[in-house]
């Protein structure tokens, strides 16, 4: 069933209104008047160059695993553990990187891929027990989530520790490894075009291979797939293991362009908001890329916030929490006022 | 300490000791499990335990700080949670909101909402200032406060409070019914979203109080991220369990060990490295789940809205 341009167009609109009023409401019992709070947020993560890197350095950490999350839905999986593989790709990213000597450009390739096969195989380990044990997605995802928290930790503090770690982190990876920086003078890597040809991909498999449409027709009517002979088991460890590639190579950028180490703490939950991400682009990969920057934004302000005008970051995530119930809520609202059109005909 | 030989010396003493940290440590993993069995047979996925029970933690560190009263706190702790079920509810049954991603929604509002909180109530960033505990005197030869005891003999028997109401009262039959066929209910002409709207309220309330051993039984302060993903582990429970009361509460029990052990091999055993053993729960849940699912089954109208 398509949806209409109308709905499509009101998803992103009504977010916004519901952050302005929200964010106003916070500002206000925090002591701050929404002008100061909102220009804070603005020039935290517009308001000039470095900025607007620090905004794109958010984006390209939520738009990977936005994607993996996008692609796992659409194919009818809750990938819940994206922060997981995200955190197993950047420990396999930042472990090569700070300890192998090889030309830069083979050592960043060989990065990004171990990127790709950390997160891949956290994301296979749910996807192999889903199709050969039934086992539910979404909670062995979750544990996952807990479980790369903790093993990273522990490889990093027992073996991987740099010499002048401050915390628990590898060593520096050589500064030939870094991923070229895209706009002079800020953080921001090569990494978010890395994160655009991914959505770009994306869209191509769901709009024009058969392994898209089959995923889709997984997704959105799985008992009519098997039926016609789709392989559902296939695609559930095929789709999980590649929604978790994309958040590890995710955090192998977070190492190789921005952090140039791995550190446990590398991520502040962005796999966790990243499911708000996807939904506000209504799943679409194309969307979510607006979808991440949009975010961006809000991470990257929500510090200059903090700090300028002392409406405490955490808002942010009650209002990401809130966006997800209302626009959730917003498809049903869509369904019913179609059945009653539907009705009237 | 005198008089408590018995716990105190020898293989034997280390196995009673091993015994009140499991207890101890199972308890608000058996509150949140049965919550998420009352949740799940009335057919809701509650994700947001996790959230729930953060909010529950919450609210009793803050009720208790300002009145000085744990009681009040423990209170405070199961209204919160029953109160942020109530949201969860809604979104649910009326406005028919997936239920993991309202779940998730859950979580984050109620771990950035204490955040927030912490910032404002508090003014410092992370944790709360000391709160008053429930009861915080020791208990002799038990290696718990007062407080704690009574949280965990409360666990115990609410487990079979919640096996009596669900298998022995009319309204544990119609939240069963609810969670099987919701349709069989409507034409019954009863209203199965009611049932799952007093049970989702009722899975709030009992994390809220999960939550609130957390902060003011066992500890006395809130910090971010207090609850670990125990309303998630709590989810694996249910399933281990088999979506009955008293099987989620041996589940959350095992549970318990694993994160009861991970504190007692470090104590004895100091070469193993703590921070791995940190994933033992996880790790134990995990397997649990994938050992157990292709047996059991789940209510047929569980996670189905209505």
């Amino acid at each position: 069933m398509r949806r209409r341009s109308l709905g499509n167009a009101a998803a992103p609109l009504a977010a916004v209104i519901i952050i302005i009023v929200l964010m106003s409401i916070a500002m206000l019992v925090a002591g701050t008047s929404p002008l100061d709070g909102f220009s804070a947020l603005i020039a935290g993560s517009l308001g000039g160059r470095s900025q607007i890197g620090e905004t794109l350095v958010a984006t390209s950490a939520l738009l990977f695993p936005s994607l993996g999350i996008a692609l796992a839905f659409r194919a009818g999986l809750f990938n819940i553990g994206a922060e997981g593989q995200l955190l197993v790709g950047a420990l396999l990213a930042g472990a090569f990187g700070g300890s192998v000597t090889l030309p830069p450009f083979l050592a960043i390739i060989i990065m990004l891929a171990l990127g790709a096969i950390g997160g891949g195989l956290w994301g296979a380990i749910a996807g192999w027990m889903k199709a050969k044990l039934r086992a539910n997605e979404i909670i062995s995802t979750l544990m996952l989530n807990f479980v790369a928290q903790y093993v990273t930790l522990w490889l990093v503090t027992q073996w991987l520790m740099g010499p002048a770690a401050i915390g628990a982190e590898t060593a520096w990876l050589p500064n030939t490894y870094w991923l070229p920086t895209l706009i002079p003078h800020t953080r921001l890597s090569i990494g978010i075009l890395i994160a655009i040809a991914i959505a770009v991909l994306l869209q191509f498999l769901f709009t024009r291979t058969v392994l898209g449409y089959e995923l889709r027709a997984a997704g959105e009517a799985p008992e009519a797939a098997r039926r016609n002979g789709i392989n559902l088991p296939r695609l559930t460890w095929l789709s999980l293991t590649l929604s978790g590639a994309i958040a590890g190579i995710g955090g192998a950028t977070i190492v190789a362009g921005e952090l140039h180490r791995f550190n446990t703490q590398l991520s502040p939950g962005y796999g966790y908001v990243a499911i708000a991400v996807a939904l506000v682009g209504d799943l679409d990969p194309l969307k979510v890329c607006v979808a991440s920057f949009f975010f961006g934004i809000l991470e990257a302000g929500g510090l200059a916030m903090q700090a300028s005008a002392q409406v405490p970051k955490d808002t942010i995530h009650v209002i990401e929490g809130i966006i997800i119930l209302v626009l959730a809520a917003r498809r049903y609202v869509a369904q019913r006022s179609e059945r009653v059109e539907a009705g009237s005909l | 300490m005198s008089g408590c030989g018995f716990v105190e010396s020898g293989f034997v003493g280390l196995v009673v000791s091993l015994v009140l940290l499991t207890l101890v440590k199972s308890a608000p993993i058996v509150y949140a499990a049965l919550g998420g069995v009352i949740s799940e047979r009335s057919g809701v996925i509650n994700i947001g335990l996790e959230g729930l029970m953060a909010a529950g933690a919450f609210a009793a560190a803050v009720a208790s700080y300002s009145l000085h009263a744990g009681w009040v706190g423990l209170l405070a702790g199961i209204v919160a949670g029953a109160a942020v079920g109530y949201v969860f509810a809604l979104a649910v049954t009326k406005f028919k909101v997936d239920q993991v991603v309202a779940g998730m929604g859950i979580n984050l509002i109620c771990s950035g909402g204490a955040a927030y909180g912490l910032v404002l109530l508090f003014n410092q960033p992370g944790a709360s200032k000391t709160v008053p505990q429930l009861a915080s005197a020791n208990v002799r030869c038990l290696n718990m406060n007062a407080g704690e005891l009574v949280l965990v003999v409360l666990a115990f028997l609410l487990a079979i409070a919640l096996h009596v109401v669900l298998y022995r009262t009319p309204w544990g039959l119609r939240v069963r019914a609810t969670g099987e066929n919701p349709l069989a209910v409507k034409s019954a002409g009863l209203n199965p979203l009611r049932f799952r709207m007093l049970a989702v309220i009722t899975s709030g309330a009992l994390a809220g109080l999960g939550g609130a051993f957390l902060a003011i039984g066992e500890l006395n302060l809130y910090s971010d991220g207090m609850t670990a993903g125990r309303g998630f582990i709590a989810l694996a429970a249910v399933i281990f369990g088999r979506w009955t009361p008293l099987g989620a509460t041996g589940a959350a029990v095992v549970f318990g060990l694993f994160e009861a052990l991970q504190y007692w091999i470090a104590g004895q055993v100091a070469w193993l490295p703590a921070d791995a053993l940190a994933a033992l729960p996880y790790v134990a849940a995990l397997v649990a789940l994938a050992g157990v699912t292709g047996r059991v089954r789940a209510p047929a109208a569980d996670g189905v809205p209505f």
